[in-house]
């Protein structure tokens, strides 16, 4: 106790409380100054603080927006498990990039590195999977002969796999022909892609050779996403009817191991054996597939299989009214807490609100600083702070008036409130601190952010009551002008 | 930090007073004038411990029996939240989710906002099933779609209790190192503790039973539990501790300068003392609770009305119950 109510550690303290709302204040008189928006990022403000620009991070039940939590399946073996799961949320990046999301959050998580978080503000649930489990594999085949294949672009045929995939080419665009009629999709091979590309053509031209002759085995087709699995179906014609279909974007981010999708791109003939590691991807796209398959083979694709475990979409007015909802029954909150405790405690009360809003004002500094996403769960969080600050300061103002009636002086009467009313203040707040702690390391996702502004909220109330709330009762109570039974909310007061 | 106060003994022993009604045999001569009302709430223990079974056991065999409506997020499933701008009814919107052959059913919630309910579904099925409503009802506002797999349902379950039993145990120890200090010592601790967490039980055992009745007895919508209602299960583990440990402070520095009293007037005046901040604080939480009950959405309203519950039930275990029960706990089990 005499640790807490040492001077130097008061000046601290309140220095430090001062110094974050200072901070926080002077970002708003800069973007005022500047005509910048009073909230939010704004992108070319400078950083005002420790290199962050501070503002409230929105989660996506108050801005609006996706959220989906993937499983990782089939793992690549032998590779290691964190490895594979970071190169699978570069991937997503990249492919989130492209939607211009601002602060996509995309996290690893699961214990066995086998989940990953993704949060895209202002994007809706079907245009988020359709970008994330994009398919982007191009996966390059060659025909074998097999009579029992009934059906497939080509007939008595199958295709094998050739080795070479969407992953050896180095980059991807999206063009208009030079005939200017219809998109194509111009690809770059990397030097082992394109070696590997002028082997397979040289082949290819080589079964039936001579300018004009056509054969099964002179296609290289072109697939997306096409396994050894699906090749080793290719006897049964219902499977090749489906798979042999254009390939269906749709039906391909939100496959399950039991759907059957469209994975056929196109089945050119290969006209001559093409050297230099470029080609040229044609089979009737609009501007927008052949865009979003450059978009897709640039990403690159993931390492793993993607499963959606929950979606949820949250529309940006329906954040906004659960934002304007939770301003307002905080600011209810606030508004009967101060007049209830004027109206109880008189002058101890009036202290304890101004203890309050400054109290207020810190945590929302802090939730700045720090930065904590906010979420609905959260703010409950912060006004049920509120109710514990309150707590501290009644405690004390409670014990102040047991020591006044037991006949001590103003003076030593404060002083001994704050002191008997420390250890409950101490074990309640700590009992709450350790809850939180539990919850935020335990919890499920929605009450871990709850955990985390209550817990913010505790620290700062105890900061708050036991320091300012003492302090300006002391101060204020050095004259004796304010002494007086009345304010106090006391029967009497003893004077020297 | 030393627990001992530096006020000394005699001096602060001036504000304690015995009992009023002591029913004891050697009762000690009344000190000075009642300072504060005095209520024998020890006394009439039992009739406390009646009240609160009244309330626990139908909730216990209501949730033995019926279990819990479950929300979207244990149980698993695909839910849009909609709002028409045509004005369906709740038969027009019934009739076409029947038409789409997916299994969905339709509650109400007010105006023109309705709450479906599916199976989970796939991204691509929960797209054709919008342009489907639309097609059907005329143009709709999609404010919010939750789909949750089995997986996340049951993992959200399980990481609840056991954040609920990882809390409880750690409220446990902590209340037994900080209470080892009283006469009695360490076993003195664990009767605070365990009493303490008697009655945190009593309030989550209030509240999920009341829920259980109103979710699964009454099949009030309210009554539904989701991750909200785990979040309030735990901010009144909390509260409901809060408030318990203010008396048992109270009754740790009582036994320290009275050395008159007998236990059970100890802490009966240490009820008395510290009734008036535990009724206020919690006042003022259900005020603001009350506000959040009446002008907050939908997404609020069950959390709103779980945490007014719990922080009553809260309120009343610490006064009624917890106390009552270390006397009856120091009754069984003499430390002096």
């Amino acid at each position: 106790m005499q640790l807490v109510l040492s001077w130097p550690v008061r000046l601290l303290v309140v220095g430090i409380l001062v110094l974050s709302l200072f901070v926080d204040g002077s970002g708003y008189v800069y973007r005022i100054a500047n005509h910048y928006k009073l909230t939010g990022p704004v992108p070319g403000l400078p950083p005002n603080f420790g290199g962050w620009q501070l503002y409230f991070h929105k989660g996506l039940d108050l801005s609006g927006g996706t959220h989906i939590d993937y499983q990782l399946t089939n793992f690549p073996n032998g590779q290691n498990r964190a490895d594979v799961q970071q190169r699978t949320i570069a991937v997503i990046n990249k492919r989130v990039n492209a939607l211009g999301v601002s602060e996509p959050e995309i996290r690893g998580a699961g214990a066995n590195n086998d989940r990953i978080t993704v949060d895209l503000a202002g994007v809706n649930a079907d245009q988020a999977q359709k970008t994330i489990g994009a398919v982007s594999k191009l996966v390059y085949t060659k025909w074998v002969k097999d009579d029992k294949v009934q059906g497939g672009p080509q007939q008595g045929y199958k295709p094998a796999l050739t080795g070479l995939t969407g992953d050896d080419i180095s980059s991807a665009t999206a063009t208009i022909d030079s005939n200017g009629t219809s998109w194509v999709v111009n690809v770059q091979f990397t030097s082992t892609g394109g070696s590997k590309f002028d082997a397979l053509t040289r082949d290819a031209v080589a079964a039936c050779p001579g300018a004009g002759n056509d054969c099964p085995q002179r296609h290289l087709t072109i697939w997306l996403d096409l396994t050894q699995k699906d090749i080793d179906n290719w006897e049964d014609s219902s499977y090749v009817a489906k798979l042999g279909t254009r390939y269906d974007p749709g039906c391909l981010a939100a496959q399950t191991p039991d759907t059957v999708c469209g994975k056929f791109l196109t089945d050119p003939t290969t006209v001559e054996e093409i050297a230099g590691g470029q080609a040229q991807i044609s089979g009737a796209f609009t501007q927008q597939s052949a865009t979003d398959l450059a978009t897709g083979i640039n990403s690159g694709s993931l390492p793993v299989d993607l499963v959606a475990l929950d979606v949820t979409q949250v529309s940006a007015t329906l954040g906004a009214e659960s934002v304007k909802l939770s301003i307002a029954a905080g600011l209810l909150g606030l508004a009967i807490v101060v007049v209830f405790m004027m109206v109880y405690y008189r002058l101890p009360g009036v202290l304890a609100s101004l203890a309050l809003i400054f109290y207020a004002g810190a945590v929302l500094a802090v939730f700045k600083l720090v930065p904590v996403t906010l979420t609905l769960a959260g703010i409950t969080g912060f006004i049920l702070s509120v109710g514990m600050a309150v707590d501290a300061n009644v405690l004390i103002f409670e014990r102040f008036k047991e020591e006044v009636r037991a006949g001590r002086t103003i003076t030593a009467a404060v002083d001994a409130a704050v002191r008997r009313a420390w250890p409950a203040i101490r074990d309640s707040n700590t009992s709450t601190i350790i809850t939180c702690v539990i919850l935020a390391f335990i919890g499920p996702a929605v009450v871990q952010g709850f955990a985390k502004t209550l817990a913010i909220g505790v620290v700062v109330s105890l900061i708050s009551s036991i320091i300012v709330t003492h302090n300006l009762l002391a101060i204020v109570l050095a004259g004796s002008s304010f002494r007086r039974a009345g304010l106090l909310g006391v029967d009497r007061v003893r004077t020297l | 930090m030393s627990e001992r106060s530096d006020v000394d003994a005699a001096e602060q022993s001036a504000d304690i007073v015995a009992d009023g009604a002591p029913e004891a045999k050697v009762a000690p001569a009344p000190v000075a004038e009642p300072k504060t009302r005095r209520l024998n709430i020890t006394g009439r223990r039992n009739l406390f411990f009646a009240l609160s079974l009244i309330i626990i056991v139908p909730g216990i065999v209501s949730m033995a029996t019926k279990h819990f409506a479950l929300g979207i997020d244990f149980a698993g499933g695909t839910e849009l939240t909609v709002a028409f701008a045509n004005h369906p009814s709740l038969a027009q919107v019934q009739g076409a989710v029947d038409a789409e052959g997916v299994n969905g059913s339709v509650i109400s919630t007010g105006g023109d906002g309705y709450i479906i309910r599916y199976p989970p579904l796939t991204a691509s099925q929960v797209t054709g099933i919008e342009a489907d409503l639309k097609n059907r009802l005329g143009p709709t506002n999609v404010q919010q779609i939750l789909v949750v797999g089995g997986t996340i349902a049951g993992e959200t379950i399980a990481l609840s209790a056991l954040a609920v039993v990882v809390a409880s145990v750690a409220i446990l120890m902590l209340l037994a190192i900080r209470f080892r200090n009283v006469p009695g010592g360490w076993r003195a601790g664990f009767q605070f503790g365990g009493s303490a967490l008697a009655a945190l039980l009593h309030d989550v055992f209030i509240l999920t039973g009341i829920f259980s009745i109103m979710g699964a007895l009454l099949h009030w919508r309210i009554g539904e539990i989701d991750a909200f209602f785990v979040t309030a299960v735990l901010t009144v583990v909390g509260f409901s501790v809060h408030d318990t440990i203010v008396v048992f402070d109270r009754i740790r520095e009582n036994l320290r300068v009275s050395q008159r009293l007998s236990f059970e007037q100890v802490v009966n005046l240490s009820i008395m003392q510290t009734a008036a901040r535990s009724i206020i604080t919690s006042f003022t939480v259900v005020l603001v609770l009350a506000g959040i009950l009446i002008a907050g959405g939908s997404t609020l309203q069950g959390l709103a009305l779980a945490l007014l519950i719990g922080i009553v039930s809260g309120t009343y275990s610490s006064i009624f119950n917890a106390a009552p029960l270390l006397v009856v706990w120091r009754r069984l089990q003499p430390l002096r």
